[in-house]
């Protein structure tokens, strides 16, 4: 894989480039200045991030649509994100809430939409990525919206300089930074980016900045991979306090945990906001609902979420998932064991995004721990 | 673009047919060519309100029109019940694995069927008839609730005159009128005139009356693999996408709605 050197001061020539054929997004940050403490020492970030539009800089490109120069981020409020945004990055690919297709008549042809250019994907994300592939792209047949964006878009990855309190993928043996499934690659380095070339898409546009690159040096490459060491060391240390079971177990504790009591206990607090599955990265359910007009009806696919009580409801009434409980074991038995029989991955990046948002503070990382305590160390 | 398979195409109302007090067969002739095996279902659409899964009733071998058996229980099938001959439904599909028919060759076919669960099993009985020299036999056993909730109440006594062919019909609770069995379905599972040896059984029905028959045919000898059952789940993108219909390691959308209770044993609460 070829590496390049981009200088910090030349970071935007690297936007206006990207911007030029695609849809960009950058990460901004979400000033929350808060630290999260650790009873076992640990001080931890607490900043969050958004993708948000890029305006490209005047005069670099030609502006034909106004609205999105208006619509685009402040130049001053363009970051580099330490670790993963707020958001999942499906929300670019199955956006909530969406018009999939008229009735009866022909497709209209649909404008064309540009390319989405995605930067500050991380590992945890790419991880995801894999598992909205193999539903939006494999089942019986690929869906024609994700496979056109997904297809069309430039993955613009970066390494993960520090971690949130939630953080757990290394627990899963995923890594805080890329190793496949990106475009391009940015890890900070002193004061500019190390700049990985992950794909012929990604050679091309790298080939027409080539005047702001320079060749990454040696010592540069192991710079690198000390800071990505000691990303993961810090991770590590953080993630021994939690105990969380290793990835070969999950579907094992799931399956024998079905009748645990963890479900019942810890499904108490659940409102059943759904923020769990509608923040998760690899949940994909929808629902396929149609406008309650007869005239130009439109059938829409919204997201839904197995944390909702009417989710496998059918018309005679009777409900699989009646309970609380049995919604929440089912999100695990979907993530643990349906995932791992079909795809041979969990369900899961240990993004943490679930733990982050929910009202009632309900711990994937507990549960996990619990059904792997009652399965392994057994008390009399 | 690619062809939108969420698109619906249009089909014609044709003909209704009121089967009982709750149970409507539309007659479907779609604008476009359109076909099915027995046992795969179709999503249709009321335009404006929304969709669901069917499993239709009718010979697969007639591809100008589809019988859809419906009972009014939700908010999509009442208003199939209110439509009127000439008004227009969408259809797509159709989606998931049907009956497999070579595998019920030379074999008795036991078919037991629960109030409208009966629909997808006369489609599946239209396929056996059409090729009656492939099996051996065709035993159903069909039970409803009371002698007005019979579905295809002038098919049956037809079929039961058909060669290879043995009919016995229940009903949970009788009356006046009723000479026949009473009793449920189970009751009607005794001294089968099957061979068990080269039998298969079918099951389609409510989720209670086919978790009774299904234990019961497995106490009268019938292996796992030998009963298929249709398990319909809430399906709504039928492509095995939106997640609805999971059992265990399946959708039925996609690997079902037709499952062996072989495949289905070892999972958690599948009746409920």
């Amino acid at each position: 894989m070829e590496t390049y050197f981009l200088k910090a001061e030349d970071i935007f020539r690297f936007y206006d480039r990207i911007s030029c054929d695609f849809e960009l997004y950058v990460p901004v940050k979400i000033e929350i200045p808060s630290r999260v403490k650790c009873d076992y020492g640990f001080s931890l970030p607490g900043d969050d991030y958004l993708l948000k539009k890029y305006s490209p800089v005047r005069g670099a490109v030609s502006l034909d649509d106004n609205t999105k120069v208006s619509n685009g981020v402040n130049k001053e409020e363009i970051v580099f994100n330490e670790y993963r945004t707020i958001e999942p990055t499906r929300t670019f690919f199955t956006p909530a809430k969406e018009e999939i297709c008229s009735y009866f008549e022909e497709e209209t042809k649909k404008p064309k939409e540009k390319p989405l250019a995605l930067c500050g994907i991380k590992n945890c994300d790419l991880f995801s990525l894999k598992i909205q592939d193999f539903v939006f792209l494999g089942g019986n047949e690929p869906d024609p919206l994700y496979e056109e964006r997904r297809e069309n878009a430039l993955i613009i990855s970066s390494d993960c300089t520090s971690f949130k309190e939630v953080c757990f993928c290394k627990a899963f043996d995923i890594n805080p930074h890329v190793s496949e499934g990106f475009d391009i690659n940015l890890s900070p380095l002193n004061d500019g980016y190390l700049v990985d070339v992950g794909s012929e898409k990604a050679k091309k546009i790298i080939e027409s900045i080539k005047d702001i690159l320079t060749p990454a040096t040696a010592g540069q490459l192991s710079a690198r991979e000390a800071k990505r060491d000691s990303v993961i060391k810090r991770l590590q240390g953080h993630l021994s306090h939690h105990k969380i079971p290793k990835k070969d177990t999950l579907q094992d504790i799931v399956l024998s945990g079905y009748n645990s009591q963890v479900w019942q206990e810890q499904v108490l607090t659940c409102v059943e906001c759904a923020g769990c599955v509608f923040m998760c990265d690899t949940c994909h359910c929808f629902l396929l609902t149609d406008e309650r007009s007869v005239e130009n009806a439109k059938r829409l696919r919204i997201w839904d979420g197995c944390m909702f009580k009417n989710f496998a409801k059918v018309a005679g009434g009777a409900n699989p998932l009646k309970m609380r409980y049995m919604r929440l074991r089912n999100r695990y038995l979907k993530k643990f064991d349906f995932f791992i029989d079909n795809l041979g991955i969990q369900a899961c990046c240990g993004c943490g995004r679930c733990i982050e948002v929910c009202p009632g503070k309900i711990d994937i990382r507990y549960i996990l721990r619990k059904l792997y305590e009652e399965k392994f160390l057994p008390t009399h | 673009m690619k062809k939108n398979f969420y698109q619906p195409i249009e089909a014609v109302v044709e003909d209704i047919i009121e089967e009982t007090p709750t149970i409507k067969t539309l007659v479907l002739r779609p604008k476009s060519d359109f076909s099915f095996q027995t046992g795969q279902f179709i999503e249709m659409t009321v335009p404006g309100l929304g969709e669901a899964p069917f499993t239709p009733s009718s010979d697969p071998g007639i591809k100008e029109k589809i019988d859809v058996t419906i009972m009014n229980v939700g908010r999509v099938t009442s208003k199939l019940h209110n439509m009127n001959k000439g008004q227009i439904v969408g259809i797509r599909g159709p989606y998931g694995k049907g009956y497999s028919l070579d595998d019920f060759k030379r074999k008795d076919v036991l078919i037991v069927g629960g109030g409208v669960g009966l629909a997808p099993l006369r489609s599946l009985l239209f396929s056996l008839f059409s090729s009656i020299d492939n099996y051996n036999k065709v035993v159903l056993r069909y039970g409803a609730r009371t002698p007005s909730d019979i579905v295809y109440k002038n098919a049956l006594p037809e079929w039961a005159k058909k060669k290879k062919v043995d009919v016995v019909t229940t009903v949970d609770v009788g009356d006046s009128s009723w000479k026949g069995n009473v009793g449920l379905v189970t009751t009607i599972l005794k001294d089968l005139p099957v061979d068990l040896k080269k039998a298969i059984s079918v099951v389609c029905g409510p989720p209670i009356m086919m978790k009774f028959v299904t234990l019961k045919l497995l106490d009268l000898g019938f292996k796992p693999q030998d009963i298929y059952l249709s398990m319909e789940k809430n399906m709504s993108c039928g492509l095995g996408k939106c997640g609805h219909c999971r059992i265990g390691k399946y959708y039925a959308c996609k690997d079902g709605p037709v499952f062996t209770y072989g495949q289905l044993k070892d999972i958690h609460d599948i009746w409920d």
